[in-house]
């Protein structure tokens, strides 16, 4: 007996899949061919093999923007800690708490545009922070902090960090509230102190949450962009101090109008992803496993 | 058939008959004439006495008295109106509808825009005009609007940045030489007609130019630091001796700013720099000129005598912010961004002052500011052209003078006497020199082929000499070395 094809599932997935095959698939595809061509995005694109890729790994900014994007990996640990230490803090029962949860996700919620360019005037040789130092007497001559090459990654994973503390903040003040109030019970019987408490209940019971944010915080690390755009008005930082691996393709395709370069350095960038996150999962999973 | 039914169907027949006769009338109508029909509708002649005439009346009747005639006729003749003086362009496309896309004037120009467009609407009756002003995004947009095959007929485009080049090379603008006669050429200042060529061809109509002015904060410049408005630097080389004076005497720093999107034509206009050979197969700009100067913003930067973050920034607002915050002696800008300043810090607006800005080696004093250029595949190339032409026309330019303190690229709209009358305003202090030194402005600049690329490995050089202590020569070299490798390519 032949199977009756039912269509009623397809057309409701139709509309989703449309979207996802304009806006998603379609742009993959393009890149994928723009990355074979020489294209200035005004004139149409002209065949050239694999000059793209030969170039991009004879190129010094390239290895430059892969070392930089590299480093502000490091905002991940930076980020697991503190927003650990917060949602422990912020998990108690005291008058007005949830006044302080709402302000710690108040960056979440400011924009990074926005919080980028306030960023940019606090510390601008006439800023804020030169102002406030100087009157301390910590400083006998302003800094420019944005003009400084050493400077400029640290400034914007100190942007990152202080843009992502209350989002993941919140995730683990779910997963501590998740953690039954038995096992820390059972810790102070056992004569554990605050710390120990913490370390061995909170942070075994928070390994799902830390194997999260870890994914989705060094993903964000890798592909930042407007932290750096903000801070360096667009220039990359002096000596390219601030470039990482989405601007510097940024750059390529609409400052330099190189689109066909871009498309190969997000086709690298895409690859790198990919590996970067399923050694992250795998390593963390067999962490959980060992454990 | 059942007799409703059958009433029913007659009458709902009838009504759409109705409705298609109604439909038939209204599109069946002769279309309106078209803009530049024969003249003479209506002519009676008038013959008091006697008359042995022959009258040919053009477009009614042909009358032949070949004896006494005595007859009474009214003549009315309706007079042509006659040609305006500002439909310059000729065969413009009847109907036509342009767009046009102008660079961060509105809403502040909206009116003089709009009337602009009422006014060339009535110089040319028929042709439609869509206008959009675009801003921070304006590259970007124009740059998809090319993809998609939507570019506006009429652009803005910068000359001091350089973009009339940045897409004549790539083919996408109309060049103008053979498409406009000589006489709407000699409308403009030679020099500024004559700007961001590419193979001899000129691809933009110039718009309104600006002046460089030093604007000075006294209350730095002259109380704190005891300075002479009249000993301000008159070239460009005095720049780092007033830098140190200033920051000894004050703690400020000066508010210089590289054009770092386009460091080529600074080097040439401030250095005197030869930048690329006469073949245009070699880059040349690691000459003594270039290093020489280079090394002065070195020696500044080293000094300590300029902000770093200002000098290597590519928004001049940047720039101009830090001279409105009141933390800098001066800032080199136009007269017509000091409304800026006025609206940003008001106590600041009655210390200002403003000297000519500081000539560089080549000695001339600059480069065009804006202009209109026609997109290449443009469907109306006459109109968009005619648009093109009228808004930098003297009578436009000279009404968008009086607005705000810009200057007309046409040398006939500095004979109105807006531009005798004595100045009131720190605005207006250029306006008895302006036509002296927009009359000299020119385009020194060879064409520089790979142009954004070369700037920016010229940009990267120049940073790793600022702030890298790599000597100027070296950094130079370097650059040359990978820009002649682009023109291998």
């Amino acid at each position: 007996m032949t199977k009756k094809l039912n269509l009623t599932p397809y057309l409701f997935l139709a509309p989703a899949l449309l979207v996802i095959g304009v806006f998603i698939l379609y742009p993959i595809f393009a890149v994928v061919y723009y990355s074979f061509t020489d294209f200035n995005i005004v004139t149409p694109p002209v065949w050239t093999g694999l000059k793209n890729y030969t170039q991009l790994f004879q190129d010094d900014v390239f290895w430059l923007a892969l070392r930089n994007s590299f480093i502000y990996l490091l905002v991940t640990p930076i980020l697991i800690i503190l927003c650990i230490l917060l949602a422990i803090a912020v998990n108690r029962k005291l008058p007005g708490i949830n006044a302080f949860r709402a302000i710690y996700y108040v960056p979440v919620i400011s924009g990074s545009i926005a919080v980028g360019y306030a960023w940019r005037m606090l510390f601008d040789t006439n800023g804020l922070i030169n102002g406030v130092l100087l009157s301390a007497g910590l400083l006998q001559e302003p800094i420019q902090w944005l003009a400084e090459p050493a400077l400029t990654l640290p400034l914007a994973m100190s942007l990152t960090i202080w843009l992502g503390l209350g989002f993941y903040m919140m995730i683990f003040l779910a997963g501590l509230q998740n953690i039954p109030e038995e096992l820390y019970d059972a810790a102070l019987i056992d004569g554990c102190n605050a710390f120990q408490k913490h370390w061995n209940v909170s942070l075994p019971g928070l390994r799902p949450q830390i194997v999260f944010v870890a994914v989705i915080s060094s993903l964000a690390a890798i592909e930042v962009f407007n932290e750096i755009y903000t801070l360096t008005g667009g220039l990359g930082g002096i000596l390219n101090s601030g470039v990482t691996m989405v601007f510097y393709l940024w750059k390529q395709a609409f400052r330099l109008q190189h689109a066909g370069y871009a498309s190969a350095l997000a086709i690298v960038l895409l690859v790198i992803t990919l590996l970067f996150s399923v050694f992250n999962i795998r390593s963390l999973e067999r962490g959980s496993e060992q454990d | 058939m059942n007799r409703k039914l059958q009433f029913r169907v007659s009458f709902s027949a009838l009504a759409m008959l109705l409705v298609a006769a109604i439909f038939l009338a209204a599109c069946g109508a002769p279309a309106a004439p078209p803009p530049q029909a024969p003249q003479v509708v209506k002519e009676t002649v008038v013959v008091p006495q006697t008359v042995v005439a022959q009258q040919t009346v053009v477009a009614e009747k042909t009358v032949v008295v070949p004896q006494t005639v005595v007859a009474q006729q009214t003549v009315v003749v309706e007079p042509t109106a006659a040609p305006n003086p500002e439909a310059v362009i000729p065969n413009v496309e009847p109907n036509a509808e342009i767009t046009l896309w102008t660079f961060w004037l509105s809403p502040t120009f909206d009116d003089y825009i709009k009337s602009t467009i009422a006014r060339f609407q009535k110089a040319y009756p028929g042709v439609k005009v869509n206008w959009e002003d675009h801003q921070a995004t304006f590259q970007d947009d124009l740059k998809n609007a090319f993809a998609a095959g939507k570019a506006p007929d009429v652009i803005n485009l910068s000359v001091s940045e350089g973009w009339v080049s940045d897409y004549a090379t790539k083919g996408l603008l109309l060049p103008l030489d053979d498409k406009v006669s000589q006489d709407v050429k000699d409308l403009y200042f030679p020099g500024l007609w004559n700007e961001q060529l590419v193979d001899g061809k000129n691809y933009q109509f110039p718009w309104y130019q600006g002046l460089s002015v030093e604007l000075v904060n006294m209350k730095i410049y002259s109380d704190t630091a005891g300075l002479k408005l009249e000993d301000f630097p008159k070239t460009v080389d005095g720049l780092p001796a007033l830098c140190k004076t200033i920051k000894e005497k004050t703690g400020t720093l000066c508010d210089i700013r590289l054009t770092t999107n386009d460091l080529l034509s600074q080097m040439v206009y401030e250095g005197g720099v030869k930048v690329i050979s006469e073949d245009g197969k070699t880059f040349t700009f690691d000459s003594p000129e270039g290093v020489a100067w280079l090394q002065m913003y070195v020696d500044m930067v080293k000094a300590g005598t300029v902000d770093k973050s200002v000098l290597v920034t590519d928004q001049d607002r940047v720039g101009l912010d830090l001279f409105s915050s009141g933390n800098a002696a001066f800032y080199q800008t136009g007269p017509n961004l000091i409304r800026e300043v006025r609206a940003n810090n008001p106590g600041l607006y009655g210390y200002l002052a403003a000297v000519p800005a500081p000539v560089g080696k080549s000695g001339v004093l600059g480069k065009g500011l804006m202009s209109l250029s026609v997109k290449n595949d443009t469907k109306f190339p006459n109109a968009s052209l005619a648009l093109a032409q009228f808004f930098t026309n003297p009578q436009s330019m000279l009404e968008f003078s009086k607005q705000v303190a810009i200057y007309p690229s046409t040398p006939k709209s500095y004979e109105d006497p807006f531009f005798a009358a004595k100045p009131i305003a720190i605005e207006d202090s250029a306006k008895p020199i302006a036509k002296d030194i927009i009359s000299k402005y020119a385009d020194i600049v060879p064409t520089i082929p790979h142009k954004a690329d070369v700037n920016d490995i010229v940009l990267q050089a120049v940073q790793a000499a600022l702030f890298n202590n790599v000597p100027a020569q070296q950094a130079l070299t370097d650059a040359v070395t990978k820009a002649n490798a682009l023109l291998a390519q």
